[in-house]
Parts: C-alpha cells; structure tokens; sequence
C-alpha cells in the first residue's frame, strides 16, 4: 500500500505538468495472492505487487490513451508524453463528451487492515482446514484462496480526485469422489466474514449426496437455481445485455424492450455499487459517482448502465459504470449486480417442487447464441439432484441447458429471501448479490457422461 | 537485468532450494478501435516485472514484482520462498521436474515491418476504409474494427544455469458489422470473430488480411442474415469452415490434452479431461484421417516460440495420429508422470504470472479434399462459418457451438443462408464421424489471443492450423 497522501501527490507532480487540455490519470494497484489446491495439497501459490497507472490526454475532440506500470517519475512522465503524441496522431472523436468535473463521493467502507495483512501461511491453514474436512469423508479437493490489497485513484485536470484502498477474499473449493463432487464458494471484502468450516461442510455434503448419480433425460424441468448458478447466468447476461454498448447496438435484450413485461414480476435486478451487501466501491474509472441502476423492476425492463461517452449518444447522464480508458470502446458495465431477494426461506423451497433439478453452479455458460433473446447454454456441475415429492433422491448426471433467460424467468414459482455474494469475473471491485430461484420451467436439451 | 537476475537465482540457491527461476517480462501492447467509422480508442501499454519461481522442500512458490531494483528484487526472492515453505505444509509427495539441458540461447520472431513503427495514420486508415464500405447501409447499425499489437523481450534465469532471451512479435486486426432490422440483429465478422486474426508477424501480416476487400461481402451476409431461415432441428452431416475448425479443436482437443487438466491441478476453475492416462496411445479419439499436431514451431502461428517459460525448446508432438490418442501438452513437473520429458508448453502471461501448461499451435492436418469438390460430395448438409458461441462441459465431452452464419447444402451445393445455427455432440463420437478434411491449399493457422485457463486467469496467445472438415451425423438447431 502506498497510500492516499504519497500516491496523489506523486501523481499530482505529473498531471500538473501535463500540456495537454484535458488529461486523467486512472491509477490501479494491488498487493495480491493466491492459494490454489488440487488432489488435496497446494500445487500452486502466488503474490504480486503491480501497479497500473493510464493516462488519457485530450487535445480538443482528440483523445490520446498511454499506461505503464512503473510509478517511477521519468516514466510517468514519458507515459503522458506518449498519450499526448497519440492524441495528437489520431482523428477527432466527435462523440468524446469531455473528462468529468469533480463530485462527492460516498463514504464505503472497502478496506479491513487484517485481510490486507493475511499472509501465504495463513491461507495455507485455512486451506490445510479444507483438506482435513474433506479426508475424514475419504473426498479430495480442489479450489482456490485469494487475499489482498488494492489501491484504485482517478485524477484529472478538472479537479477530479478520487481515492479508495480496498481489500477481498474469495474462496472457492470442490469436494470430489469418484463419481461426484459438490462446491462452495464465498467472496468478502474482509476475511474475517468467510466461514471456511461451515463452506467446507456445504461443499462435501454436496458430494456425499450426489454419490452413484442417476441419468435423467434432457427435457423441461422445474428447477431450484442456487447462488452460484444464478451468478454465473448474470455475468452473461450482464455482459451480452446490461450495459450500454449491446444496448445502443441493439443487440441486448432489452433493447425495444424498456417498460415491457420481460419476466415474471418476483424477478427485480439492479446494479448498487454503494450497497455494503455486495463489494461496493463507490466511483467509476472516469471518477463518476455510482449511482443504483435498475435492469428489471418486478418483471419490467428498465434501463442500463452508461458511462459518459455512452450518456451522451443516448442523451442520458452517465450513471458511473465506466471502465479504465483504454477499455471505453466496450462501453458501460455493471460490476455490483443484484436479483433482489424475495419472500420464501431457502430451506423451504426444496420442498414446494413435486418433480424437479436443483442445480448448485453451472460450468462455461455461453450468452451469444441469441442475445436478443437472452438465450443461454452451459452445463451443470459440481451437486446437480433430483428432487421428488419435495424432497432431494439423488444426484444425477450433468445435463446442458439451452434456455432463454427471459423465458425462463417468466415461470419463477418463487425467491428465497437469503442472499449470497459471489465473486465474479471482476472481484476487487465488485461481485453478485443473488438468491436462489424456484422456477417451474428451464430447458435442458443435453446430457453428458458423468 | 540479466545479473540482477542471476544474483537473485544465487541467492535462492545459496537457500538451499531445489530449484529456482527468474523471468524478466517486458511487453509493450498497441491498440486500435474504431466504432462505427470514426477512431474509438488508441492506445499504448508498457508492461515490465519479474516473475520468481521457488520451489523449495518440494513445494512451490511464486511472487513477482514490477520494481527492478536490487533491493525489491531480493524481497520478491524472499517471498516466494516463504511461500514454498507455507504450501509445503500440505504436501505429502514432493514434486519431481524432469531432466531438462540448461539453454544458454535466444529467440527472435522473424518478421519484416515491424508495426511499432509504422504509422498510426497508415493503420488508422486501413481500418476506416474497411468500415466505411461496411457502414453504408442503414440496416447496418454499428461496425466495430480493430488492430492490436505486442511486443515481448524475455528473460529467463534458472538456477540450472539456463539463459534464455526470447523476443517475440504478434500482429492481428479484424472487424464486425451489426445488421438490425427494428426486430432482429446479427453479426458477421471478419477474417474471424472476437478480434479477427493474429500471427507472430510483423504489419505485412495486416497488409495481407484483405480487410478492405473483403467488407462489402461481409456487410452483406450481415444483411442477408436478418431475412435467413432458422437452422432446423435435426441430425445430418454438416462441414466446419477453418476458422470454426479452429475453435472445434480448441475446445475439444487442445484443452483435454492438457496434462495438468488431466492430472487434476485445473479442475477448481476450467474442470478436468476425459482423456485420461488410461487412454494414452488406446483410445480412438477420431476416424482414420484425423491427425493433431501440438506444433510450437508453426511459421507464424500465434503458439509459436522459441522455448517455453521453463527454458524448454519449443517442439512438434503428435496428439492424434490416424485417429489414435497418442500424446498430451506436458511441463516438467507433469511429463514424468507419463514417463517423459516436457515437450515444452509452460507459460505465462506476463511477468506476474505463474507458467502453467497451455496450448502452441494446435494443428488438425491437412487432408486431401477441395473444398469444392467436398460440398459437391455432399449430397445434403449444412456448412458452417465462423464461430459465434462455444460451450463445452468440465471433461470436454459434451459440446455445443454456435456460429455466425450457415448455409444448407443441398445436392452437393450451397443453398439458402440459415441463421443462430448451433450444432452439439460429444467429442469422440464426433471427432469418429469425421470422414474429410480438406487439403493445404485450404490450410490456415488461426491465432487465438484470448484462450483464458488458470487462478489468477492468464489469457494465451495460441493457434490453430485448420482447413474445413466433414463430421456425419451431428445434431444441429437445439437453441430453441
């Protein structure tokens, strides 16, 4: 950690030499590491000290992107040399809305002083505690533990100056026999909130009930849809339909669609960077505030997400979802999702279905089969069951699902009031917040061999 | 750099460890987009650390750190050797490397415009000229067009007394137009999806792509697309063009082959393999005419290097030959569980990345058909072209690929255009059913920039070699 005081007046000295007419400096650092086993013993074990530090410079409508990672003065400053001799190579962006002017930002608390302080040997133990649960039932496991650090400020020449330390850790672990396996997962912004016993005890009861698994047929199922499943159709979704860019193409789902009945009304989904429930991290990479976006509003298509460039085309404000500079041609993107919970109490969903699959997670989803249509396949893994007369039988064999989203959802029978939060493809500054999700119709039009 | 390295290799070894490297990674990137004909971003990135790895008590560890001074270097050795010790508190079998020479060598990517210094003005052009052919209609609602570049020194550091500089380039560009009709949209890309193409070349790679040539043909299919038929639902003999190929064999061969997959060590994120050890030189992976290469040495290929990041020499292994499974990508920690050597696959992306076993250029040889004559063959089936969605379960068995467009083929010739086209199976029951592959007139090597695998993720630059094949049998049209 460098912190506030010696990172912004380092970049400070650089920005205020700058000679172009608008310039940001976008700074990312991160103290991090990784423990990850396998066959029960740590295989691979990792730490990285990096810092990543962009420099946008604007000539008029000319917009110029240059980085490094070394924070040493001279190369600082040849880095914003080279934005601006970019900037000064290139056309005009007639659609460059300008940088942002400063704003207030909420206060989030991001940062735990014993998760940045937690060290390979104490991750080691804790993965050591995973591999001892798991013995005792004769299971292996596999999984991963990451901790650390970050630092993420936005400077510009406007008066821009944003500052936020933050730190997570995320678990992950499979329980695995020889014909079945079960998973757990947690992400927190402090360690202390990850309970790796009582995971770990989720993950091996998964693996134990779905010993000697039946084969069912593909076809159309009710289904019980846990967290982690629901987590990883989102992050498709999110990125094939809620941010700005598949909207203004027209390619999302929801475009054409805002204020129309997509899905039933118990589904409500919405990105909240300042809500402590998930990862929240209180600005965008342009130094926007983040505000609440609402996707879904019980079943109605809402709106997306938009960062400054995409505002203007589409005659919005921006909502602060940018991200870093030399990624803006992808367009806004929602990194703190939530489907909001509902009324029913988890454990008494199992028992509402008569004939039905609950699925723990799903393994490589694909969202561009169809968009537009929210069609989505991939298949399941790690604790797929059988559910008769309200009750679990069995586990079963993988099966791939193809199903639209929307269609899907529309036969939601009920939302459990729980919520998890699941780390996603972008965890430092963000996650999933879901429930799990009765549905009374989900497609399956596959199966595989184990 | 090079001493500092060697100090701090010493310094490990001074520790007693069993083995140590240290790898210098300099990379810098350059990036175009232009949306809808006018420049979206530019960009440049300068990328440099050291990565060290330690392994110690028969245990790994790894830490890097973008600081080259002496100083933070030493603390960065130290790291990485308390975190062997810490992973040595759940090891029960030390980990055993294979016999490897000790390179004292250099690699250079052969190329002839280094596209670093050519200017932007050129390359902008080249992509606003495409995208204005592509931009002309108005059912044609966004095109998106793009070049990237890299540029990578390396330095490798053993404490077996390897030293091993590698400078390695990459050239790739490519573009889409999305068509929409007030309902519908599609997308048709060029010279591949998700980026287009990408070789270990310098700009006359680029120069060569046909970019602009070839925008009013896709511009069309984009629009033709809006009115096509859906694909049916049903079972019949389909042919892959070579970029779909390419992605075919990504997913069903060159990931299952992966021995740190099969041995397990993947399994927490991308899942295992149903190729196990047991089937080595047993299992008929495919029919009589499929031949898998896994070739670092490809002329041009996105996997091609010099030596892999744990100073193995990049190598030629066969993975299918006649149709028989007979080889998997190996490191030097894994190849002695097979009885070998390492046949030189392990790297990282970047400096602060751990190597871990990833594809080079994996290669379906050429056969012997025209593509002409093959359709001309066939005397119903669908052709399919350019991948647009992939999906395959955690023991690669059970796949599902989308592509961009396809055509039917009806009394040995293409028909109408068919869109959302899907088609699905299961790896060896369908790589059995291929009886043609087409020969190296038709042979293309298709680089791939992004093949993600790993915790924390490492994207890799890999290839494929590939020219259109026919598979009987398949289902196709299931994403209803």
């Amino acid at each position: 950690m460098i912190g506030q005081k010696k990172l912004t007046e380092r970049l400070e000295r650089v920005l205020g030499q700058s000679k172009a007419d608008q310039t940001e400096i976008v700074y990312v650092g991160n103290e991090s590491g990784l423990t990850r086993y396998a066959n029960s013993y740590i295989h691979q074990n990792v730490f990285e000290s990096n810092n990543r530090i962009l420099f946008r410079s604007v000539l008029g409508k000319r917009i110029g992107v240059a980085s490094t990672n070394s924070l040493a003065l001279p190369d600082l400053r040849k880095t914003l040399a080279d934005s601006i001799e970019i900037a000064r190579q290139r056309p005009e962006n007639p659609e460059f809305p300008g940088l942002p002017k400063p704003a207030r930002y909420k206060d989030v608390d991001t940062f735990d002083d014993k998760t940045a302080a937690f060290t390979p040997r104490d991750r080691a133990k804790a993965v050591k505690q995973v591999i001892t649960a798991a013995k005792r039932k004769k299971f292996t496991v596999a999984g991963s533990f990451a901790t650390g650090s970050s630092e993420i400020a936005v400077l510009n020449s406007l008066g821009v100056r944003a500052y936020q330390p933050l730190t997570s850790a995320s678990i992950s672990m499979i329980a695995m026999s020889d014909d079945s396996s079960g998973y757990a997962s947690s992400t927190a912004r402090r360690v202390d909130d990850i309970d790796v016993a009582s995971l770990t005890g989720v993950a091996v009861e998964k693996c134990d009930r779905s010993r000697n698994p039946r084969e069912v047929e593909p076809g159309e199922y009710e289904v019980i849809l846990e967290p982690a499943a629901i987590s990883e159709m989102l992050e498709w979704l999110n990125y094939v339909g809620l941010g700005s860019k598949p909207f203004l193409q027209k390619t999302s789902f929801l475009a054409g669609k805002i204020g129309r009945k997509i899905t039933s009304d118990k589904i409500t989904l919405y990105d909240n960077g300042l809500d402590s429930r998930s990862n929240a991290f209180p600005f965008d990479f342009e130094g926007v505030p983040k505000r609440k976006v609402v996707f879904v509003d019980k079943g109605v298509a809402r709106g997306v997400v938009y960062d400054r460039a995409a505002a203007l085309k589409a005659k919005k404000k921006s909502t602060g979802h940018a991200l870093t500079p030399d990624e803006s041609s992808e367009g806004a993107f929602g990194l703190n999702i939530f489907m909001a919970p509902g009324k029913t109490p988890k454990a008494k969903m199992i028992s509402a279905v008569k004939r039905g699959i609950l699925i723990t997670r799903f393994h490589y989803i694909n969202g561009l089969i169809d968009p537009r249509n929210s069609v989505l396949t991939g298949m399941t893994r790690d604790g797929t069951f059988l559910i008769e007369n309200g009750e679990i039988v069995s586990g079963i064999k993988n099966l791939r699902f193809t199903d639209s989203f929307t269609r899907a959802f529309k036969s939601t029978i009920a939302v459990s009031k729980e919520t998890e939060r699941i780390e996603s493809w972008w965890s430092a500054v963000g996650c999933m917040t879901v429930p799990t999700v009765h549905l009374g119709s989900f497609k399956f039009s596959g199966k595989t061999e184990f | 750099m090079k001493d500092k390295l060697k100090t701090c290799v010493e310094w490990l070894r001074s520790k007693g460890v069993d083995y140590a490297d240290c790898r210098l990674v300099r990379r810098e990137t350059e990036s175009l987009r232009v949306t809808d004909a006018h420049v979206d971003s530019m960009s440049r990135d300068l990328d440099v650390g050291v990565g060290m790895r330690v392994l110690s008590r028969g245990a790994w560890g790894f830490a890097a750190t973008a600081s080259l001074s002496m100083a933070e270097l030493k603390k960065t050795a130290n790291k990485a050797l308390q975190i062997a010790r810490a992973s040595a508190m759940t090891t029960s079998e030390p980990v055993v490397m294979a016999e490897q020479e000790a390179y004292v060598d250099s690699y250079t990517t052969p190329f002839k415009t280094d596209p670093f210094e050519v200017a932007a003005d050129r390359k902008i052009t080249l992509l606003l000229e495409a995208s204005e052919v592509l931009k002309k209609p108005k059912k044609i609602k966004t095109v998106e067009a793009s070049m990237d570049f890299y540029r990578t020194h390396k330095l490798f550091v053993s404490t077996e007394g390897a030293q091993i500089e590698q400078d390695i380039m990459e050239s790739g560009a490519g573009y889409n137009a999305v068509s929409f009709d007030g309902k519908e949209a599609q997308r048709r890309s060029y010279p591949n999806s998700f980026g287009g193409d990408f070789a270990t070349s310098g700009y006359e790679f680029i120069e060569g792509m046909e970019l602009v040539e070839n925008a009013e043909r896709v511009r069309e299919e984009a629009i033709a697309l809006l009115k096509a038929a859906p694909c049916p639902d049903t079972k019949t003999t389909i042919i892959i063009a070579g970029p779909q190929m390419a992605l075919q064999v990504h997913e069903s061969c060159g990931h299952p082959i992966e021995l740190d997959r099969v041995l397990g060590t993947e399994i927490s994120l991308a899942g295992g393999s149903f190729l196990t050890i047991d089937k080595l030189n047993k299992l008929k992976y495919g029919s009589d005419i499929v031949n898998i290469t896994a070739d670092a040495t490809t002329p041009g290929g996105l996997g091609t290097f010099g030596f892999d990041d744990e100073g193995v020499k990049a190598q030629r292994t066969p993975i299918v030959k006649d149709g028989r499974f007979v080889g998997y990508l190996t490191s030097r920690e894994t190849a002695p569980v097979i009885g070998q050597r390492s046949n030189g696959t392990m790297r990282a992306d970047g400096w602060n990345r751990l190597p871990i076993i990833r594809m080079t250029n994996i290669n379906l040889e050429p056969g012997t058909w025209k593509l002409d004559d093959l359709i001309a063959d066939t005397p119903n089936g669908i052709f399919f072209d350019l991948n647009k969605s992939w999906s395959i379960d955690d023991k690669r068995l059970n796949f599902q690929f989308g592509a961009e467009c396809a055509w039917e083929i009806k009394k040995g010739k293409l028909g109408q255009m068919l869109k959302n086209p899907v088609y699905t199976g299961i790896t060896p029951e369908f790589w059995n059913s291929c009886d043609a592959v087409c020969d190296d007139k038709h042979w293309h090597v298709w680089g791939v920039p992004n093949c993600g695998k790993g915790e924390p993720m490492q994207s890799a630059h890999v290839a494929h070699g590939t020219s259109p094949a026919r598979f009987q049998n398949v289902k196709v049209g299931v994403s209803k």
